[in-house]
């Protein structure tokens, strides 16, 4: 519109017009590693298969996945329908738009963020720490993998691989509770999850729950929403997140939390898969972090000892005597007899047949995700100062 | 046929919620508004039969169907848990209280003010704690009155993740940060002391931090009656606690203040002198649950979010870094890389001893290794009369317990009032395993290995 004004009011070749056509003559070469690309993430879809830990531990520009990219745009994306939304960020599935053929059909999961609202709600820190940790630990089993990344003067986009089978959550809620068995496996992928996020990657990911737990085409776990996820090493870290009923002691208290925050949720969400809802609850939040604080966990008498066991180790209040947290990390988590049936090379490698497979019509079906409401108009410009202030946080996108 | 007239009611007054809200998301507005019915009415009923039943709760207890899983558990606890079932027969999931409720029973069911307690409107505000004075104490022997014993109906929707402002101690505009002091007379802050003492955000506190939180207490006058000082729905930053005079509490059903002359729905308590409100903003930005406005002339003393957290955040990182500096200059944990150096000053505890105290006893199966954090100390041997050592700040003792079960060679004594941070050889081997695996690790090749020196160049 405002290029159509412009032709209007001078109808003779001006030096913008030039200008204009030397950026397209760039736009062509865009264009055509544009094209390569998209075939080449369509082609990722195709052909996915687990990495190896110690071949997911490279640098993400070495990888096929998980780079930044300076070709893709919001217009190569068919926006389907919303999967999910937060307070900044919509999850759309999308399709690819001008596709070479055979990859017509190709879909993925673009997260939308914009760049104002992760400002107004103070989580460019967040927001760096999820596009970082993602791309370091795409192609992981049980990870959501991030193809790419981009951005434009507005937004934050991240492609990440479509799970059609919906949310953990879900299923959770429909069933009541799961049984021992099917808590195992979920349970089971979950500590590999953790394993190699603590151990490998040094990252602490601080928002466990059913929510964020995802279930694939094959029945397989993926850990989506890394935005409070943090590469903490042998420091500890103070910023209070996470959602209130998983939150550990030592997070409410403010002393100071690692990567012990996961081990403890890993021990609630147990708890709440085998019993319906997690151990701490009250209408009143406070009364929750009272009761975390406290720590006195009640069993239903139906519980195995197994269960209550691991549930017993891994939420104590004592980070130093917390299961995962010990001299030994995840594989005393592991070794635990609640998991003895577990062949956890077998289940790493994906050989396991998970307990739920969705029943899909195709790649893209919708039918487990929950139906959201229609974006906001009212939405905040990204204005030259915030753009002056921030852009250089977002460069890494 | 005709409809039920109860089913007539409930449409009728779901159509003029919605008349009045005109919700975006129908469905979940129906949703949530049954739900709340369901609650009220569900509580009612027990509140009802607590009252009626000689045996207090027990009753309320056996109405609900099928067994409570925490049967073998003394009752007066966590009797939320009742609603779980243990066989899978119903398939109430949205509706947990429902299935099989006695309908007949419901006509005993009498309007209570306490059941409001059960709206879950409180949900976001932070307890009342002792300070709401108003609530009628139930009259069937419950075991403590408040909202905790009634069934509380597990909110099964997605839950949303919270977050508060990122604190990092380690950036330079935090490092000459210190914690703003408000003067207070010893008689203010007595006061202060003890009205916070029940909340357990500040009964975890050591003296200093104490000390700190209490100093950054802001006195704020509210001249007059009528002043909304946090209104439902809003961002709440501060928490508070009353000096003098009296606050009244409204929840309006709605979730937040509304405009007009009820807008700020239903009074559910008051508060005066040494309550509290306000306490979720100590952890995240969180609405308010609550509308508070004064009922008088009245004082408060204010506490804001980030100066809180940063407080506790401060004391936390320098006492670990203190502590890791410790560390390090202990010989025989010399080989512990920063991770484990870290680890063990988290783990590490803090304890206090008055003069004269016998920290280690000569010949005593040592169990744990101690530093001196503050205060001083003196070691003695059998057959000396004088101390043959003295011990400062940042000394430490006993670290052969760490390795073997060998009877301490000396007895240290505290001549001041000692602060000392311990840990056991079981603590330690929990965390990193076994010490001699650790002393290992100081065999000259080893240590090339860490420092990056490829093995196979030198000869070891």
């Amino acid at each position: 519109m405002a290029a159509a004004v412009h032709k209007l009011l001078h109808p003779h070749r001006s030096r913008d017009q030039a200008r204009e056509e030397e950026h397209e003559r760039q736009n062509s070469a865009m264009d055509r590693a544009r094209v390569e690309e998209k075939h080449t993430l369509a082609q990722w879809g195709e052909k996915k298969a687990p990495l190896e830990p110690g071949q997911i531990d490279k640098d993400p520009d070495q990888k096929m996945v998980g780079h930044s990219s300076h070709v893709l745009r919001k217009k190569d994306f068919e926006l389907i329908k919303t999967l999910g939304t937060g307070t900044f960020a919509r999850v759309w599935l999308v399709r690819l738009n001008d596709a070479q053929k055979g990859d017509e059909n190709q879909v993925f999961a673009l997260k939308i963020l914009r760049k104002a609202d992760v400002i107004r709600l103070k989580q460019v820190e967040h927001v760096r720490n999820e596009r970082n940790v993602l791309a370091a630990v795409a192609g992981h089993p049980f990870i959501t993998t991030m193809v790419a990344s981009f951005q434009d003067h507005d937004s934050l986009y991240m492609l990440l691989d479509y799970c059609p089978g919906g949310e953990v959550f879900s299923y959770l809620r429909r069933a009541r509770r799961f049984n021992e068995p099917t808590s195992q496996f979920y349970a089971a992928e979950i500590v590999l999850i953790l394993e190699f996020l603590h151990e490998r990657e040094g990252v602490a990911y601080r928002d466990l729950k059913p929510e964020n737990i995802l279930i694939d085409a094959e029945g397989h776990l993926k850990l989506v929403d890394f935005g409070f996820a943090k590469k903490v090493e042998n420091r500890e870290t103070y910023t209070l997140c996470g959602t209130p009923e998983y939150l550990a002691p030592e997070v409410i208290r403010n002393t100071g939390h690692g990567t012990a925050v996961d081990w403890w949720a890993f021990g609630i969400l147990v708890y709440e898969f085998l019993v319906g809802q997690p151990p701490f609850w009250d209408q009143n939040p406070m009364k929750i972090y009272e009761q975390i604080v406290e720590g006195r966990l009640r069993f239903p008498s139906a519980m195995s000892s197994e269960a209550r066991d691991l549930i017993s180790g891994l939420c104590t209040v004592d980070t130093s005597k917390r299961l995962g947290n010990i001299s030994g990390g995840a594989s005393t988590v592991k070794s635990h007899a609640w998991f003895k049936d577990i062949d956890w090379d077998a289940l790493y490698h994906r050989k396991i047949q998970g307990p739920i497979v969705p029943h899909l019509r195709g790649p893209a079906d919708t039918r487990n995700f929950d139906e959201y409401e229609p974006e906001s108009i009212h939405r905040e410009g990204y204005t030259k100062e915030m753009q002056e202030k921030y852009e250089d946080s977002f460069k890494d996108f | 046929m005709s409809l039920p007239p109860d089913y007539s009611n409930e449409i009728s007054a779901l159509n003029r919620e919605i008349l009045k809200h005109q919700p975006q998301d129908v469905l979940q507005f129906c949703a949530n508004f049954f739900l709340r019915r369901l609650e009220s009415q569900r509580a009612e009923f027990l509140l009802s039969q607590q009252h009626s039943s000689p045996k207090g709760r027990g009753m309320a207890e056996s109405s609900f169907p099928g067994g409570n899983p925490f049967g073998t558990s003394p009752s007066h606890t966590g009797s939320y848990m009742q609603r779980l079932d243990e066989e899978d027969e119903n398939d109430a999931v949205a509706s947990p209280t429902a299935a099989s409720f006695p309908p007949n029973a419901m006509d005993k069911a009498q309007s209570n003010p306490a059941s409001e307690d059960t709206f879950g409107n409180f949900a976001g505000f932070g307890g009342f704690g002792d300070s709401v004075k108003s609530r009628p104490q139930p009259a069937g022997g419950i075991g403590a009155p408040d909202a905790q014993n009634l069934p509380n109906n597990y909110n099964l929707n997605r839950r949303t993740s919270v977050s508060a402002e990122s604190l990092n101690p380690a950036s330079s505009d935090h490092s000459d940060w210190t914690p703003p002091k408000h003067p207070k007379s010893q008689e203010q802050q007595a006061r202060l002391r003890e009205a916070v003492a029940g909340n357990f955000l500040f009964s975890h506190l050591d003296d200093d931090q104490s000390a700190q939180v209490l100093g950054a207490l802001q006195e704020k006058p509210i001249p007059t009656k009528g002043i909304k000082v946090i209104q439902q729905g809003d961002v709440g930053d501060y928490f508070y606690v009353v000096e003098k005079g009296s606050f009244d509490i409204y929840v309006n059903p709605s979730g937040k203040l509304e405009a007009g002359p009820d807008g700020q729905g239903n009074k559910v308590g008051s508060v005066g002198p040494g309550g509290s409100f306000g306490e979720l903003a100590l952890m995240y930005n969180a609405p308010r649950a609550a509308t508070v406005v004064s009922a008088e002339q009245s004082n408060l003393w204010a506490l804001d979010r980030v100066t809180f957290r940063r407080i506790l955040m401060d004391s936390a990182f320098q006492r670990r870094r203190m502590y890791e500096g410790f560390l390090e200059e202990v010989p025989l944990l010399a080989s512990l890389t920063p991770y484990e150096r870290s680890k063990i000053a988290d783990a590490l505890e803090t304890k206090k001893f008055p003069p004269g105290t016998h920290i280690i006893k000569e010949g005593d199966v040592g169990e744990s290794f101690y530093i001196l954090e503050t205060g001083e100390a003196e070691v003695y041997k059998r057959g000396n009369e004088k101390p043959v050592h003295r011990y400062g700040k940042g000394d430490y003792f006993g670290e052969l317990a760490l390795l073997n079960d060998a009877p301490r060679a000396a007895s240290v004594v505290s001549t001041t009032e000692v602060k000392v941070a311990t840990l056991g050889k079981n603590g330690f081997q929990r965390l990193l395993g076994p010490v001699e695996g650790i002393m290992r690790r100081n065999d000259p090749s080893k240590l090339q290995d860490s420092d990056g020196v490829d093995p196979f160049t030198k000869s070891s």
